[in-house]
């Protein structure tokens, strides 16, 4: 069975007026269907990526797959396990929520200003329990900063005395402290400069193979998503267009709409090719 | 060679900060010519937004130009820019939200816009807002809604036909799409390539974006640290490097290609140092595989007007 | 401490010298109520220690009767103005400060709970704080300070004098603060260290308390310094109005009232001497209010 699966996600919001307004003014219900039956799945150790411009609906479904929003319809299971059904056993809740972190967009939200970097990266370690002693969560914390290129010193910086590129490697090391199994990278470096980019998605790439993590990555540039992605699900409006292996959809894209996206993106490959022949 | 439309000859751009002096653009020369699509990219902080707004006249203290003069159209404008700004040259910014009055009409801005420079009539400026919305691919019998009414990629279109009123020679555009979705990017750049080879209009794209650049100028300059690193054809610097920024650059460019799963994007270690942090020597020097002891004492020249760096000397 | 000297925020501070100087004012005025029981040649709240025969002794004469000579003069029941004032600024800077503190708890912790759990939490004490704010702070204060008079039995009136103005000004100045933090709860609410802290686990306390909280605080102090000569000048207008400190205990504002009864009398200094100390301490802190606010606001750099 696939680690994770979406069925049917849907999500609606309702954007009609007040009840009374609308029976004044003899207008319907106005509801916004942002994502419309949308099913994937994703093997574990895979890293599956959904492309889409703005309005298609994936950010909506990074957070349905997080957990952190409820599907209107429809279904998230993580390893076997529905994310909203019956909340059986607290405790099992809570550690569903460690096995699913986030990598979010911007480099400046995503930290809170106000704390010291090592208490920021210590504090999914005490809310999940993982480690008890205070030495030992110290010497965690370094090992995480080691692991993202950056250096225990680092424990008491403050977030503004960091780079764009630098923040966005504490919130991966962030995310990898709660020992995730998925980890969801919501445009992690639309925000960043090209060379920064290049050293944050090298790095993910690395935990990936290091810590076996599976990887959902939502972008709308479809040439960051080619290097990271082995398998793509296009999204237009809320529905699933067309879903293939990264390869085959840019080799063979079928629906228009893909094809659409492929020529408008602009390429430096147009000039530069890569040396190594498949 | 045509004689350049604009000049910008050693040009610096300076900050006073409490008790040092910064410089955010460092000695640099640029020309374009009539008809071209010249980009500027460079990294955050490289300068390349700078140098715009210094085109324009826009440099607010605590900055100002120490050095060096812009010529446009053979005479000198860095002291004077009013009259140049928003007729000859003008600019596009990136966020079309905060472009256009929310309050006022399209067709009104664009008539008030016409009126300015030129000694028409109101209906005759109307007409002409009519056809300027005709050209960049907007119903002209929209001249009468607002900008909400319109979507991102639309209110682009906007205020480039805003930009287009005034007959400019010169349009400097700083990220005219990095707000817009992919496909209307597409739209927007084709339109300048249109623009540049229809009217004549020389174009300044700022960006940092390589894609960009590779699918829409003509001729490439690209800044590091305030400084140019390298110039050139499109083609020629990207398919052919010759500054090792340049190349980290492009080799770090992640592509659309069936093999980028498997490799890892190339590296350039470290990152471009801030204002008050700038090496002697070569500005990238730390960050070079190709570094000698020339390279961090002495600042490099542009070598065969192409590329700024010692190993270029040949 | 080397670093503050160093940051932009001192840098400012030694520059503008409207700074500067109400802080330095305020600062004395604040030393020298802290250190009145030194400073005072007098203990003015000693009824043993008065004099009935030195009142209305004008400001550096000698008494008629008792040969005396105060710095400021003497008040109608022979106390030293100048000890009065001392020990009168104590209970007006007691008053203003706990006042102040119960104010910035109330609004800071109604104003969380309005912008991040949202629905009906915000609409009621939004709408209450609407209403409120229709009624000037002092009235309301009065009827806090009445209705509580009225509740408690009659031996603790007196000795509860002090707490139920800190009480009424307390509850009459919450809103600023609660409608300030609403605001800035709203806006980082949305960040995405939030949602980051969601999938940590933390519950919507934890969440609201350790993220959202430090990062409202700053416009608070701000508020805290104005709210603080409000409420200064609030316990000065109730016990001027005679509903404040009990006549024993003379706050600046009672002198003032006393003052003002024997103006027309000649008597000048009862009523300046005071009327000029409220004005330096609450004109100061006002001034060294809007610098901090002005020079924290970053938009404004």
């Amino acid at each position: 069975m696939s680690y994770v699966i979406a069925n049917q996600l849907t999500r609606h919001y309702d954007l009609s007026d007040p009840w009374i307004i609308r029976q004044i003014n003899r207008r319907p219900k106005n509801i916004l269907t942002a994502v419309n039956h949308v099913s994937f799945s994703i093997e574990k150790g895979e890293a599956y990526a959904l492309v889409g411009e703005s309005g298609s609906g994936k950010s909506t479904i990074a957070k349905m797959v997080s957990g952190l929003l409820k599907p209107s319809a429809g279904s998230i299971h993580i390893d076997g396990h529905d994310l909203n059904g019956p909340i059986l056993d607290g405790k099992a809740t809570h550690n569903m929520r460690q096995r699913i972190q986030m990598v979010f967009q911007s480099p400046y939200a995503s930290l809170n200003p106000r704390w010291k970097i090592g208490n920021i990266i210590l504090e999914p370690i005490k809310s999940f329990r993982l480690i008890a002693d205070e030495k030992q969560q110290h010497k965690r914390v370094a090992e995480l900063l080691d692991q993202v290129g950056l250096s225990e010193r680092d424990v008491s910086k403050y977030p503004h005395e960091f780079s764009g590129g630098q923040r966005q490697r504490i919130s991966i090391a962030r995310a990898l402290a709660s020992q995730p199994e998925i980890i969801i990278c919501d445009e992690p470096t639309s925000a960043l400069d090209v060379s920064v980019q290049a050293q944050v998605l090298n790095l993910l790439k690395d935990l990936q193979k290091e810590f076996s993590l599976t990887y959902l990555f939502i972008s709308h540039d479809l040439a960051v998503i080619s290097t990271m992605a082995n398998k793509i699900g296009v999204l237009k409006d809320g529905k699933l267009v067309e879903e293939a292996d990264s390869a085959e959809l840019f080799a063979n894209p079928k629906h228009e709409y893909t094809k659409m996206l492929l020529s408008a993106a602009p390429n430096i490959g147009v000039y530069v090719h890569s040396e190594r022949k498949s | 060679m045509a004689n350049p439309l604009l000049e910008i000859d050693q040009l610096s751009v300076s900050l006073k900060k409490r008790k040092q002096t910064l410089k955010a653009v460092d000695n640099l020369s640029l020309k374009i010519y009539s008809g071209e699509i010249l980009g500027l990219v460079g990294e955050s902080g490289a300068g390349k937004s700078m140098t715009g707004s210094a085109i324009l006249g826009l440099i607010d203290p605590p900055l100002f130009i120490s050095s060096g003069k812009i010529i446009f159209e053979g005479e000198r404008i860095d002291q004077n820019t009013k009259n140049i700004r928003g007729s000859k040259i003008s600019m596009i910014f990136q966020d079309p939200l905060v472009s256009l009055n929310p309050l006022r009409r399209i067709g009104d801005q664009l008539v008030e816009t016409i009126i300015t420079h030129f000694d028409v009539s109101k209906t005759q400026a109307f007409e002409r807002a009519k056809s300027l919305l005709e050209e960049v691919g907007i119903d002209p019998s929209r001249i009468n809604a607002y900008p909400h009414t319109f979507s991102g990629g639309m209110r682009q279109r906007v205020v480039i036909a805003l930009a287009l009123a005034p007959e400019p020679a010169l349009i400097i555009a700083d990220e005219p799409t990095t707000a817009l979705d992919v496909s209307v990017q597409a739209q927007i750049l084709d339109l300048l390539k249109k623009l540049a080879k229809e009217r004549g209009t020389a174009i300044i794209l700022i960006t940092h974006d390589m894609g960009v650049i590779a699918e829409t100028t003509d001729r490439v300059a690209v800044l590091y640290s305030g400084r140019l690193a390298e110039i050139g054809k499109t083609a020629d610097v990207l398919k052919d490097p010759k500054h090792p920024y340049t190349k980290g650059l492009v080799a770090s460019t992640p592509r659309i290609d069936a093999n980028s799963l498997l490799e890892k994007l190339f590296q350039i270690p470290g990152a471009m140092p801030d204002l008050d942090n700038i090496p002697e020597g070569c500005p990238f020097h730390p960050r070079c595989d190709f570094a000698d002891a020339q390279c961090r004492k002495e600042q490099p020249p542009l070598f065969q007007n192409r590329s700024a760096c010692w190993l270029s000397k040949d | 401490m080397n670093r503050f000297m160093q940051s932009d925020f001192f840098y400012h501070f030694r520059n503008t010298p409207v700074a500067m100087i109400s802080f330095a004012v305020f600062t004395c005025i604040i030393l020298a109520a802290v250190f009145a029981n030194i400073i005072a040649p007098y203990n003015p709240f000693d009824p043993a220690s008065l004099n009935l025969m030195n009142g209305f002794t004008p400001p550096m004469q000698a008494n008629d009767f008792t040969g005396e000579v105060f710095l400021m003069g003497t008040d109608d029941q022979g106390r030293d103005l100048f000890s009065t004032i001392l020990y009168g600024l104590r209970i007006s800077l007691f008053v203003g400060v706990m006042a102040v503190a119960l104010a910035m708890v109330l609004g800071v912790l109604l104003g969380l709970i309005a912008g991040f759990l949202g629905g009906w939490f915000d609409v009621l004490i939004m709408r209450f704080a609407d209403i409120q704010m229709t009624f000037p702070s002092i009235l309301v204060a009065m009827l806090i300070y009445g209705v509580a008079k009225g509740v408690l039995p009659p031996d603790l009136r007196y000795e509860m004098s002090i707490t139920v103005l800190i009480i009424s000004i307390g509850l009459s100045e919450w809103v600023p603060f609660a409608r300030t933090v609403r605001g800035s709860t709203l806006v980082e609410k949305e960040k995405e260290y939030i949602i980051a802290a969601k999938m940590i686990g933390l519950n919507k306390w934890q969440i609201m308390i350790r993220h959202i909280l430090p990062n409202v605080l700053s416009p608070v102090l701000v508020i805290a310094t104005i709210t603080f000569a409000l409420a200064i000048i609030a316990e000065a207008t109730l016990s001027f109005l005679g509903v404040g400190v009990p006549t024993t205990k003379p706050s600046l504002g009672t002198l003032i009232r006393i003052g003002q009864d024997f103006l027309f009398s000649g008597e000048w200094w009862i009523l300046l001497f005071p009327a000029i100390t409220l004005l330096a301490l609450a004109l100061s802190i006002n001034l060294f209010g809007d610098w901090l606010r002005d020079t924290l606001n970053p938009k404004l750099k």
